[in-house]
């Protein structure tokens, strides 16, 4: 009797364990907003380009983007520790961010501008990346994002230009706004399951 | 008879397995975030984490953000140990159990 009593204690114990290193490492995954707020981005950078006629529309848009995505992260994770697995996915974004940029200002400076190209290298960039955190999260839905970008990536390459800009677009809507509206939803799914508490 | 092993008394309080259990999860944690998580009062917090502290398990660092005052608390490489050797303990102890 004594003896089952402590097992059960024990077990208790093991169970605590697992729940609380689950709940630490659950803390800083929450960037379903990103997603929609890029694609968003993406869609206002287009349109901006497309009538106004502007070659500053992709590099503001994309700046404000960058500092409108920070300031909302350092508020939303503010008091949040970091974990490992959100550095190691964090680092993934923020230099593919970096490397985007960087390329495709060089392009734009040097008048080397293609839309083929223009819509290849976003297209791959953006297919890495989401590989990248697809296999680190052993996600599903986001490796077929990665897929999707991946192809309309192949797909700028041998389309025309017309084919090229539905093929982003349409890899925006299905990868950024609702991929980032699931994630949302599953993040808000997740924190409701509530905790366990010592 | 083969000897079982015996459990670390001061990883085996609940609210000090749990904090371990969290921190073990990431780089480092503030007070607030802990209490959150643990649904513990301020005052059993603070001498549950002074408790690991002494122990060595854990260390404590303050700092100012905003002009606002941080304790945060991260895992040492002691505390980690310990909560390895804790879990295979706890393993054994349960044998077919689990």
């Amino acid at each position: 009797m004594e003896s089952k009593a402590k097992d059960t204690e024990l077990t208790e114990r093991l169970k605590l364990i697992e729940s609380m290193v689950a709940e630490g490492r659950q803390s800083s995954e929450s960037w379903g907003w990103t997603f929609v707020l890029w694609g968003i981005a993406y869609y206002i950078a287009t349109a901006w380009a497309m009538w106004g006629h502007s070659n500053l529309a992709w590099p503001v848009t994309m700046i404000t983007a960058g500092v409108v995505s920070s300031v909302i992260a350092s508020r939303m994770t503010r008091g949040q520790p970091e974990t490992m697995l959100g550095r190691a996915i964090g680092a993934v974004w923020a230099s593919m961010g970096i490397s985007l940029f960087i390329v495709l200002i060089s392009l734009g400076i040097t008048e080397r501008y293609d839309t083929h190209v223009f819509m290849a290298i976003i297209g791959m960039m953006l297919g890495t990346a989401n590989a990248t955190s697809a296999i680190i999260l052993k996600w599903k839905m986001q490796f077929a994002c990665a897929v999707v970008w991946l192809g309309s990536a192949v797909a700028s390459c041998f389309g025309t230009e017309n084919q090229a800009w539905i093929a982003f677009l349409a890899a925006t809507f299905f990868c950024q706004i609702v991929f980032g509206v699931y994630a949302m939803i599953r993040e808000s799914q997740r924190r409701r399951s509530g905790v366990v508490h010592a | 008879m083969p000897e079982m092993p015996e459990l670390n008394p001061v990883i085996h309080g609940k609210l000090r397995l749990a904090l371990l259990s969290l921190l073990s999860g990431v780089d480092e944690a503030e007070f607030t975030w802990l209490r959150e998580k643990t649904g513990s009062t301020d005052g059993n917090l603070g001498a549950q984490l002074m408790k690991l502290e002494e122990a060595g398990y854990v260390a404590m660092k303050k700092r100012f953000v905003l002009r606002k005052p941080q304790t945060l608390y991260r895992m040492t490489e002691k505390g980690r140990a310990a909560l390895t050797e804790y879990i295979s303990a706890l393993k054994e102890l349960l044998g077919s159990a689990i």
